[in-house]
């Protein structure tokens, strides 16, 4: 008993021990929208660190809500990138932020399954009687786009009578598409690039109806390494970064 | 004279406590009660509850449908591979249910190896119903009436079966009047388990049979979906089913040692 409770008090501190020893190296710490997972943990941060010898670059990923909520309350965030400027105002608001640049855009698009059971060809016929489509949840902030967009279309009410799941995310969308389940859903373009690997097929929104999200990227007040943010916000936005996320399905700010 | 219970069991078993009954009570320090009418009684909250009423209860049916003869299967017929049978069948217990979702959708789904010839020779679709609820909650839910059964089947001292053939009764009568009646208190308590444990599905149906509210959105999907839109309306719906599962398994303990 007593050897098992001296266990206990020892393995916390083996593994804060271990925490410290990492302090040879440059750690940048970026808080980023989880659409932004793919791009930034395969292509961005691997880039980055090559080119910036001892760096080393850690991700959060999470709704950008919530990560503005723990960068003002814990303030342990370098860089902040988040999917919408609602929550890049709030930041820079509390603790403040600099070099506050729009990065990316990411473009709402209607997915089927490959063999597009219900023919689906425009915005238009997602109204059509029948149709099973699945949505984010409201609240979801692509739930939300969703609905904004149908509704610029015009065909709100009767999308919604279609609609057979309110989805947790846009993943959970994707995944209830590519297993047949549906026969339409509404996601961003970044969420079924060919790098993302999802086999759905793809119909535009025409523009007039989109909704289009823009992303701002930031070096965050109190950042513990602002020189290395500084360089990151930098790679995001020039051309190396720009090239790697379009490659990731978003677009170029216009 | 009993045993002095040691100290450091008392503090490791407070600390095991309070840790699993904080989080039950911070639900109840932040519930916006004021707002406690509007959330239970809107059309969201009753709809749900519903739902979660008639999917758990059919769930439980199916669950003893089909359990108790997998159960009597296990215990007593002479099969191969029994001891691999018995860990596939109770499987669901451990796995985490997203999981059982996923394998749900890939055998069942519209798209499913099964579900592929449901959907275009019979024009049947368990996902995005409340069929497909009730099969991802049967899925996990099943396994406990068949643990509590099968245990109780190995349990019942069989010489009174073989007095009840020696004096003539029939298998079936036999299981009717002996067996059945011993078994109750398992069969009770391993339907109660089950029904508890589809009260509190989450995982498989949203997985499965997606969230659409009166069809497949049960309690835990609306304080899912609540969360997002009404945090404090989400609280006051996580304490109705704190309220209803503890209502069940107070009432299980109390059902057993009744009848010991």
């Amino acid at each position: 008993m007593q050897r098992f409770l001296a266990f206990l008090l020892v393995v916390p501190m083996v593994a804060a021990c271990g925490g410290e020893s990492a302090d040879d190296t440059t750690q940048l710490t970026v808080f980023a929208g989880s659409s932004l997972t793919v791009a930034f943990t395969d292509r961005i941060g691997p880039n980055f660190e090559a080119a910036h010898e001892g760096a080393t670059v850690v991700f959060n990923f999470g709704a950008s809500d919530s990560l503005a909520a723990q960068i003002q309350s814990e303030g342990s965030a370098d860089v902040f990138a988040s999917a919408s400027g609602t929550w890049m105002d709030a930041v820079e608001e509390d603790p403040g932020v600099s070099d506050r640049n729009d990065f990316v855009q990411n473009r709402l698009v209607i997915i089927t399954p490959t063999d597009n059971p219900a023919g689906i060809a425009s915005t238009d016929d997602l109204a059509t009687s029948g149709v099973q489509l699945v949505l984010a949840a409201e609240g979801v902030p692509v739930g939300d786009y969703s609905r904004e967009a149908l509704d610029n279309a015009g065909i709100l009410a009767d999308a919604e009578a279609n609609v057979v799941s309110n989805e947790e995310d846009n993943a959970s969308v994707v995944a209830k598409i590519t297993a047949g389940e549906a026969d339409a859903g509404i996601v961003y373009e970044s969420d079924i690039s060919a790098a993302a690997g999802n086999d759905v097929a793809a119909i535009e929104i025409p523009d007039d109806t989109n909704v289009i999200a823009t992303y701002p990227i930031a070096v965050v007040t109190g950042a513990s390494n602002a020189d290395l943010a500084v360089e990151f916000v930098a790679y995001v936005t020039g051309p190396e970064g720009q090239a790697a996320l379009t490659e990731y399905g978003f677009e170029p700010i216009t | 004279m009993r045993a002095r219970t040691p100290l450091p069991l008392w503090i490791l078993a407070g600390t095991g406590a309070v840790f699993v009954a904080l989080p039950l009570s911070a639900l109840l320090i932040r519930a916006p009660w004021g707002d406690l009418g509007t959330a239970l009684t809107g059309v969201g909250a009753g709809t749900a509850f519903r739902l979660s009423i008639v999917v758990s209860l059919v769930a439980t049916g199916l669950s003893l449908l089909l359990g108790v003869p997998l159960a009597w299967v296990l215990a007593r017929a002479p099969i191969p591979g029994r001891s691999v049978l018995r860990a596939i069948v109770v499987l669901p217990v451990v796995l985490p249910p997203v999981v059982g979702g996923l394998g749900l959708l890939q055998a069942l789904g519209r798209g499913g190896v099964i579900g592929r010839w449901l959907y275009e020779g019979l024009g049947v679709q368990l996902t995005f119903t409340i069929w497909g609820a009730i099969a991802a909650t049967t899925f996990v839910s099943m396994p406990l009436v068949v643990l509590a059964t099968e245990s109780g089947l190995r349990s019942i001292d069989r010489r009174y079966e073989r007095a009840a053939a020696a004096l003539g009764a029939s298998p079936a009568y036999s299981i009717r009047r002996i067996v059945l009646p011993m078994l109750a208190p398992q069969l009770a308590a391993g339907a109660v388990l089950a029904w508890a444990r589809a009260l509190g599905e989450f995982g498989a149906t949203i997985t499965f049979a997606g969230n659409f509210a009166g069809r497949t959105q049960t309690l835990p999907l609306a304080v899912y979906e609540a969360r997002l839109t009404d945090p404090g309306g989400a609280i006051l719906l996580s304490l109705l089913l704190v309220a209803l599962s503890l209502g069940v398994l107070v009432a299980m303990r109390d059902r057993i040692t009744q009848a010991r």
